[in-house]
């Protein structure tokens, strides 16, 4: 795993803190969405589809800066959109990296080599490219030719500046397994610090709703993928959830573990589901029914769910919140195997 | 497939469907709506949000503007699907499409 210690020290102490002050329910990663706009259109996305007035709008950042303290959270994602069509994108980050969030600038990089200047490489960012695969695959899965090649480019030349990179993969129904190793092994030789991989959520309002992947066919496909993993793969993820995603562990949804602020405020119930907004994060975690979310819940919307989003913070509880879970990590970190 | 798109809707509330269902199809719709009260105001915009288990429900309008209003559930008279509608899957489809020519053009 390639979580730098730094990073698993700090989420490490701050579980701790959590479970010691007795929170129930605690935010580990905000996923800062501050505008909807993006420069792809990808099928499987469902989350650009506005009126053009909704899609010109985006947050302040001083606002992004007031949801950070007001959630806080050790780490900030920032997905979209496309971050990098903010205007204000560097000041942003600049602004996180000072009060010590660790910031995954979430991008498909078509903008990466031009703005590349406004930032600075620090132990507490990262950008996290989107690839869904090698050339052929990813460019389908973004509907436009050359993207693979664009983004390729500029993770090479973030990385000759010292940044840390790190991929984003969601996978869908029909993913060739051997494919995706390739891809691992394709990335690794590139040089990004870590790889991370998720199911794609069957989104309503993404324009293709044939391929998502059910949950016993995406236990499947990631054994197939993860089986025998090579010791030159370093994922930027708990190894917990990855041996979830093969069927391993039996995880619950954990909904308010990444919490998303936009536009509209707080999203309820969590970063896939849009069934209203809370003003306030307090608001968020006291009036949503979470009893209604998660696959335990039968809510048809997450009977399918894996994704990270929701998996991730329960693995992370899992590994700083027992010391089995600990060691379970451990191991798998140690020996890596999954 | 993409469900059906609710684009050019304009139901007669209490024949055609419940408010309540209105008001969820226009939060659920990803284009705007225009909206007619009781009192004879017109609001134009997207419903981002509404809550209808409060003790008064409302709904909440984000204006090209960019002003919010949140109205009641018992101020809407009429709620019509004006706007396009972006998920309506166009640009997926026209991706296939394109995809399908070249692959057979190469084949």
């Amino acid at each position: 795993m390639s979580v730098p210690l730094s990073q698993m020290w700090a989420v490490g102490t701050y579980v701790l803190k959590q479970r010691l002050k007795g929170r129930k329910r605690y935010p580990l990663v905000l996923m800062l969405e501050p505008l909807f706009r993006c420069n792809l259109a990808c099928a499987g996305c469902g989350k650009i589809q506005y009126p053009g007035h909704v899609l010109r709008r985006h947050l302040t950042v001083e606002q992004c800066l007031a949801a950070v303290e007001e959630c806080g959270a050790p780490m900030v994602s920032i997905p979209g959109g496309e971050p990098l069509l903010y205007p204000e994108i560097g000041r942003l980050v600049r602004e996180l990296v000072r009060r010590r969030k660790y910031v995954y600038l979430c991008t498909n990089a078509l903008l990466l080599k031009a703005r590349l200047d406004e930032f600075e490489p620090s132990k507490y960012f990262s950008f996290s490219v989107h690839l869904d695969g090698l050339r052929e695959e990813h460019d389908a899965a973004v509907c436009r030719e050359g993207v693979y090649d664009i983004a390729v480019d500029a993770i090479r030349e973030a990385l000759r500046r010292g940044f840390r990179v790190t991929t984003n993969t969601t996978l869908f129904e029909g993913a060739d397994p051997q494919r995706v190793r390739e891809f691992f092994d394709a990335m690794m030789d590139l040089g990004v610090e870590g790889l991370m991989i998720s199911p794609g959520y069957s989104y309503s309002k993404a324009p293709d709703q044939e391929h998502f992947l059910r949950r016993q066919r995406a236990h499947e496909l990631f054994r197939a993928i993860l089986e025998r993993p090579r010791r030159r793969w370093r994922f930027n993820q708990s190894p917990l959830f990855l041996q979830f995603l093969m069927g391993k562990r039996d995880f619950e949804c954990t909904p308010w573990g990444n919490p998303t602020y936009n536009l509209f405020g707080w999203q309820r119930p969590c970063y896939l589901l849009q069934e209203g907004y809370a003003r306030s994060f307090a608001e968020l975690l006291e009036t949503t029914p979470w009893e209604q979310y998660g696959r335990r819940s039968g809510n048809p919307k997450c009977r399918d769910c894996m994704v990270h989003c929701g998996y991730e913070p329960t693995a992370v509880d899992q590994t700083f919140g027992s010391w089995r879970g600990f060691r379970d990590a451990l191991v798998a970190t140690l020996t890596g195997r999954l | 497939m993409a469900e059906r798109s609710l684009e050019g809707w304009a139901p007669v509330i209490g024949r055609d469907a419940t408010l309540e269902d209105v008001v969820e199809a226009a939060f659920d719709y990803r284009g705007d709506v225009t909206i007619v009260c009781h009192d004879g105001r017109r609001l134009v915009g997207y419903v981002f949000n509404r809550d209808r288990r409060a003790p008064e429900p409302y709904l909440e309008l984000l204006e090209p503007s960019g002003a919010v209003q949140r109205l009641r559930y018992a101020e809407v008279a009429q709620i019509a699907f004006t706007g396009k509608d972006a998920a309506a899957g166009r640009s997926w489809e026209a991706w296939r499409h394109r995809r399908a020519e070249a692959e057979a053009a190469g084949a």
